[in-house]
């Protein structure tokens, strides 16, 4: 059948469509409902969760690498005598110095892969006290100049810069809270210390905004040396932040460094998969209600058409007398559900765009800061509607039409007569 | 003999229980140029044998030869391609498409059959619709004219693709004398001077009279063809 042939049966189904226009009515909005409500909804859970995923993306280095190993190292005598026919037990275990040791190596391995920067840190627990006021503190010795390329903490400041601790002696960021709780502020002095070493002044250089996720309220960040100095680990560092350009890439680059140093390398997928498995689990459950709602318009396409069937029967075989096929006819009815499916997305796709706007006007204050819904406005959306109504309608709309086909047209002919 | 249509031990038995027979080894031959009806009491299955006829149903014995070929056994496809190219069909309803103007209604099989360019399927509408008498009308839906103007729409929809076979089913039995007779005198005229062939069941014995070859039915079989020519 060419066009032309196609186009006139087309123009056929228009007219019995527009006979009965408000059950036409009645399917189409239940398809334009359908869609609106699946781009409305689907913009916000994909928009929120590239916007969560971009998060744990970028709220750490993309792959770390830490002085921890996925299992302990073998002891001396084992390692000695591998193949020994006794197993020693209870022998005195090696003490090792923690510590990323030929870091300098790892590092250097990190940059050569391509996009990658690779910073070195030391993490490690002090006290801060202020007065009668004891705080604990997880400390973060970085190099700022690298720091700051690979993460979005400078963001994360309310005041101050990580560029400060280079210039400030003692310098030391800390979060809000953490500073409203010792009650200092911005250039304050305040005191810490570790079992280990006595204490020494910090001065306050930049405060961390509250409600930050990523960041405890209990850690600071101080310059490198200082916290070698300060944990009493000098030339150690524990951590090896890597940033990609393509995160997606951090698996295998973790998987890779892991397997040439023996440090534990963690990608930042690894390191938030439960998340991730969250996401997949939140989308099931999106694509489920979706579906539901879809199919829910599709009954509404295969009532009209069925009635459309039944009422036209007489028509069905007047135009199998004229010289119609079987086919000519299903295609008929197939291309009423078709069409309403067209028109259903059409409005569909309008009532979405509306919607859309109307969340994209909406800001909810979370934790202070006013912030809007995060929307994912991608076309692949509007398409996956559309293509999603038009297989519904034209399932919907092939079962009856089957009946269509199927009309004998002598019964017809011969009861009316 | 001119035939176009030949029936050999036509038959047509309704599977069941208890199986019905319709129509019982017809043996007929219908002929270019020639007007004949088909008559006999209410369920003789003159309707059934028209029906065989037109290929709208396939016999369950028999076999029949459409100008010159062994119509039994083909797809449904080739059936239907062959009613809208070579067969028209009038029934005692109308059966106009309620939707559809005189026009369109008229328009349709060669819009289905997708022959002509569309201004030239226009240009032959309202010819065929002016040749039954209906200018002025064309643009009416079925509902907007009366009985014996639908019966001529429905007359020339089934002239549209100029058939060499037309069927009508008591394309007089629902209409006054008058239309009748015109009706008739079209049928007459189809036959005569387009030299196609005319089949029509009728119950109406004045309509018998006037057409070229009767063909009388009783209790599904053909009980007696008069050629009606030679006395004329």
């Amino acid at each position: 059948m060419n066009l032309r042939g196609i186009s006139f049966l087309l123009s056929i189904a228009v007219r019995h469509l527009a006979r009965r226009k408000r059950q036409t009515a009645v399917a189409v909005s239940g398809v334009a409902v359908g869609v609106g409500f699946f781009l409305a909804v689907s913009a916000m859970m994909i928009g929120s969760q590239n916007d969560f995923v971009e998060q744990l993306i970028e709220a750490a280095p993309h792959v770390i690498i830490s002085d921890e190993l996925r299992s302990p190292s073998p002891q001396p005598g084992t390692r000695r005598f591998g193949e020994g026919a006794v197993d020693l037990r209870g022998y005195k275990v090696r003490t090792e110095v923690r510590g990323v040791k030929g870091w300098q190596g790892i590092v250097e391995a990190a940059n050569a892969v391509p996009g990658a920067l690779a910073s070195p840190s030391l993490t490690g627990g002090v006290t801060l006290r202020l007065g009668g006021h004891e705080e604990a503190l997880a400390i973060v010795g970085v190099d700022p100049e690298v720091e700051t390329k690979i993460s979005t903490i400078e963001d994360q400041l309310r005041v101050g810069r990580l560029r400060d601790l280079e210039t400030v002696q003692g310098g030391i960021i800390i979060g809000e809270e953490l500073a409203a709780r010792l009650g200092v502020k911005m250039g304050d002095i305040v005191a810490a210390s570790t079992s280990s070493s006595k204490a020494r002044s910090m001065r306050i250089v930049g405060l961390f905004k509250k409600g930050q996720a990523m960041i405890s309220s209990n850690s600071g960040y101080v310059l490198l040396r200082e916290a070698q100095s300060l944990l009493g680990r000098p030339f150690i560092i524990n951590r090896i932040g890597i940033h990609l350009d393509d995160p997606y890439a951090a698996q295998e680059v973790a998987a890779r460094l892991e397997q040439r140093f023996g440090y534990k390398a963690e990608s930042w997928q690894e390191r938030s998969s439960e998340f991730l498995s969250l996401l997949v689990t939140r989308n099931v459950i999106m694509y489920s209600v979706v579906s539901a709602i879809l199919l829910v318009a599709s009954f509404g396409i295969y009532t009209v058409v069925s009635t459309s069937v039944s009422d036209k029967r007489r028509d069905i075989a007047i135009l199998r007398s004229i010289g119609f096929s079987e086919r000519d006819l299903q295609l008929i009815f197939v291309l009423e559900g078709i069409m309403l499916a067209a028109i259903g997305v059409i409005f569909g796709w309008m009532l979405g765009y509306v919607l859309m706007e109307i969340l994209a006007s909406l800001s909810f204050p979370i934790a202070g800061e006013d912030q809007s819904v995060p929307l994912d406005r991608s076309t692949r959306q509007y398409v996956i509607a559309a293509a999603s109504s038009f297989i519904a309608g034209s399932v919907a709309a092939w079962l009856p039409a089957r009946k269509a086909a199927r009309v004998d047209p002598v019964d017809i002919l011969r009861g009316a007569a | 003999m001119n035939p176009i249509l030949e029936a050999h031990g036509l038959g047509r038995t309704l599977a069941g229980e208890r199986p019905v027979v319709l129509v019982h080894d017809v043996d007929l031959t219908i002929e270019r140029g020639c007007f004949t009806t088909i008559v006999g009491p209410s369920g003789c299955g003159k309707s059934s044998l028209l029906y065989l006829l037109g290929m709208l149903d396939r016999p369950t014995a028999g076999s029949l030869l459409f100008e010159g070929r062994d119509m039994s056994g083909l797809s449904g496809d080739v059936l239907a391609q062959t009613r809208l190219a070579r067969l028209g069909f009038v029934f005692q309803f109308h059966f106009l498409l309620p939707e559809f103007s005189a026009l369109e209604n008229v328009m349709i099989p060669m819009r289905r059959r997708g022959r002509l360019a569309p201004d030239e399927v226009r240009a032959r509408g309202f010819a065929l619709l002016s040749e039954m008498g209906l200018e002025g009308k064309e643009r009416k839906t079925p509902d907007k004219l009366s009985g014996g103007e639908r019966q001529r729409v429905a007359i020339a929809r089934a002239l549209a693709n100029d058939p060499a076979l037309v069927l009508g089913d008591e394309p007089t039995g629902n209409l006054d004398s008058v239309s009748s007779a015109r009706v008739v005198e079209t049928l007459r005229r189809l036959a005569h001077e387009e030299g196609r062939a005319i089949v029509c069941v009728t119950h109406d014995l004045d309509i018998a009279a006037l057409s070229d070859v009767r063909v009388e039915m009783l209790d599904g079989r053909v009980e007696k063809v008069t050629d009606q020519r030679a006395g004329r």
